[in-house]
């Protein structure tokens, strides 16, 4: 696949999101887009979607279930201890504890997939198309192979869209 | 319908994004200020002094401290509570507000996160030394082992606690961190020192802002936040659990959790407030930080205050109906008389009576006079829990134990140390990372922007 890219520049968020429809209006397809914030119109466009909700309930129910269990196994069968006579299963006790290893185990499960599924993690070696992202600009890039047209009549359409400026770049 | 201005713009100045970027970042370029060596070289000397004590006690053992038999515990419990106190407003602030969506939670919550991690930090000092064998305390690590083997007591709120912290500290770190990844990135791409690019480009894990991170970077923040806002909650109610849980007078009272849960997050808006004055004042950053925001803090500390107010008089009041000749004389001859009336009426007067004067707007508006009582309220609250933790202890139901107490130079020593060790790490924090949230101010810019093209 070809690594020339179209890329353009926008000012404003309401630009880039006039950008990105100008942009699939033509049926041109977006590669990526990059912001200095969160834009969620942005990720609604690229139809992007992610389950990071869903993941960290099921860290949290194993971690319940993982939790409960041990405690059963220390205090019941590996080592009981008579406590004046009250139960080993003392279940209610257990509930705070296992509350808070639960918060424990989806923390560092939740940094874990964060690190593995956003691909951020330290050393990594990253492409940003246009330094001006983290900053104050809005960036769309076009995989010009996929793009779906050519550099002029994407960067007509980008610029009518309200675009500062379209440039092709080698990534 | 009537509509009133709950409050002015989060920003001031008809900023653009560049300039948010450059007016936030304009510390970390900017040469060292001179005021801040000056602090640095305190903060240093401060915990020098506090290592020093440590290692005292380390070396000579808990004979040094002057607690005894009946004031088993001293002013280590006491400064462990305040300081996980004081920690525990950061990230409430920052996590409460991002759940209840409050967009001026942008400006402040970089802050009061890191206040959260150095002020946890430092409160985990105090349990470990306090073990007396400080080399023995991975005996709490719920490890199979050679002595049984026999578990830790997973019914004790005492392990609870230990858990609770460690779990407090680690999303406490690591919200603050991931937090300031995209803002690391945004110093990166600016750098003019290849240096300098090196060290943030680690620091920002590769991070570029495009859609597929800032949607799993949202995901992150929403789960973190929603599971620590459980957290902080339930780590302070754990805390006040280790007293609640005895038969002391004074401690055995159901109001604990509750009364310090609240009396935390009042501590630490206190500091949050203290925190932010400073930077708004020596930074310069009076268009982020600005009177409305402190106005909204003041606001929420009286609020709190009120509530502090109510849970002293509760006290009291249960004390006095339960007709307890224990509790009586605790709270009758202990504290509003006695030996350490002067703790009590200062604490009632810092917490309680002082933050009133927050009602008017023109203390509100006036940043020395907020200033002033942010630190009156830090004060209030070491005092508070000088009187829970000191009071009940020294008279309890057997007059022929009771003793009073009063710290020795190593207990001093060793708080002055965390204060020192705490601003060391604000200092740090104010020089060489972005004190306010870069990319989450630019989101909100949008309601006093005008360089948006409509």
């Amino acid at each position: 696949m070809s690594n020339t890219h179209i890329i353009g520049i926008f000012d404003s968020k309401s630009d880039l999101l006039a950008g990105i429809e100008g942009a699939q209006s033509k049926n041109f397809n977006i590669d990526e887009i990059y912001t200095p914030y969160p834009v969620m119109e942005a990720i609604d466009a690229l139809k992007r979607k992610s389950r990071f909700t869903t993941a960290a309930f099921i860290y949290g129910a194993a971690a319940v279930v993982g939790v409960l269990s041990f405690l059963y196994w220390t205090s019941v069968i590996d080592w009981p201890i008579n406590y004046g006579g009250k139960p080993t299963n003392a279940f209610p006790s257990f509930i705070i504890i296992t509350l808070v290893l639960t918060i424990l185990t989806i923390t560092i499960m939740s940094l874990f997939t964060f690190s593995i599924r956003a691909r951020i993690y330290p050393g990594k070696k990253y492409i940003l198309p246009d330094e001006r992202a983290t900053d104050d600009k809005f960036v769309i890039l076009f995989n010009k192979a996929t793009a779906g047209g050519g550099f002029e009549a994407v960067s007509n359409a980008l610029i009518a869209s309200g675009a500062s400026e379209v440039y092709e770049k080698e990534l | 319908m009537y509509k009133a201005e709950v409050r002015g713009p989060l920003i001031l100045g008809n900023k653009d994004y560049h300039q948010i970027t450059s007016d936030i970042i304009a510390p970390i370029d900017n040469k060292t200020p001179g005021w801040w060596k000056v602090a640095l070289a305190i903060s240093l000397t401060m915990a020098s002094f506090g290592i020093f004590a440590l290692y005292y006690t380390v070396r000579y053992g808990l004979g040094t401290w002057a607690v005894n038999n009946s004031v088993a515990w001293g002013w280590e419990i006491i400064n462990f509570v305040w300081w996980i106190g004081i920690g525990h407003a950061g990230t409430a602030f920052s996590i409460f507000l991002l759940i209840l969506r409050q967009k001026w939670r942008t400006s402040i919550n970089r802050a009061a996160e890191a206040m959260t991690v150095f002020a946890v930090g430092c409160a985990a000092i105090f349990p470990a030394i306090h073990m007396g064998r400080v080399w023995l305390a991975f005996y709490i690590f719920p490890y199979p082992n050679t002595r049984g083997p026999l578990w830790v007591n997973f019914n004790s709120p005492l392990f609870w606690d230990f858990i609770a912290i460690s779990a407090y500290l680690l999303i406490s770190a690591s919200f603050w961190y991931f937090g300031m990844v995209p803002d690391f990135a945004s110093i990166r791409d600016r750098a003019k020192t290849k240096l300098k690019k090196a060290i943030y480009g680690f620091l920002a894990f590769g991070w570029t802002g495009s859609t597929k991170e800032w949607l799993r970077y949202e995901g992150l923040s929403y789960v973190l936040g929603g599971i620590a806002a459980v957290l902080v909650v339930s780590v302070h109610s754990i805390v006040s659990t280790d007293f609640a849980s005895s038969v002391i007078p004074g401690w055995h009272s159901t109001l604990f959790p509750p009364y310090f849960v609240v009396g935390a997050i009042f501590s630490g808006f206190g500091m949050v407030m203290t925190l932010m004055i400073v930077i708004r004042k020596y930074y310069h950053l009076e268009d982020y930080v600005t009177d409305s925001h402190l106005n909204a803090i003041a606001k929420i500390l009286v609020f709190i205050s009120l509530i502090m107010g109510t849970a002293y008089a509760t006290e009291v009041f249960i004390a006095w109906y339960s007709g307890n000749p224990y509790e009586m004389f605790t709270f009758f001859h202990n504290r509003i008389t006695g030996d350490y009336s002067f703790m009590f009426w200062a604490m009632v007067t810092c917490n309680a009576i002082i933050p009133q004067l927050m009602w008017s707007k023109k203390i509100r508006s006036n940043i020395t006079a907020l200033f002033i009582i942010s630190l009156i309220i830090n004060v209030g609250m070491w005092y508070e829990r000088f009187n829970i933790v000191v009071t009940s202890l020294s008279k309890d139901y057997l007059p022929s134990s009771w003793t009073s107490y009063s710290p020795t130079w190593v207990e001093i020593g060793i708080y002055i140390g965390t204060i020192g060790i705490f601003t060391t790490g604000v200092l740090f924090f104010f020089r060489f990372v972005p004190m306010i949230a870069i990319s989450e101010v630019k989101s909100v810019l949008k309601p006093t922007e005008i360089t948006e093209k409509h």
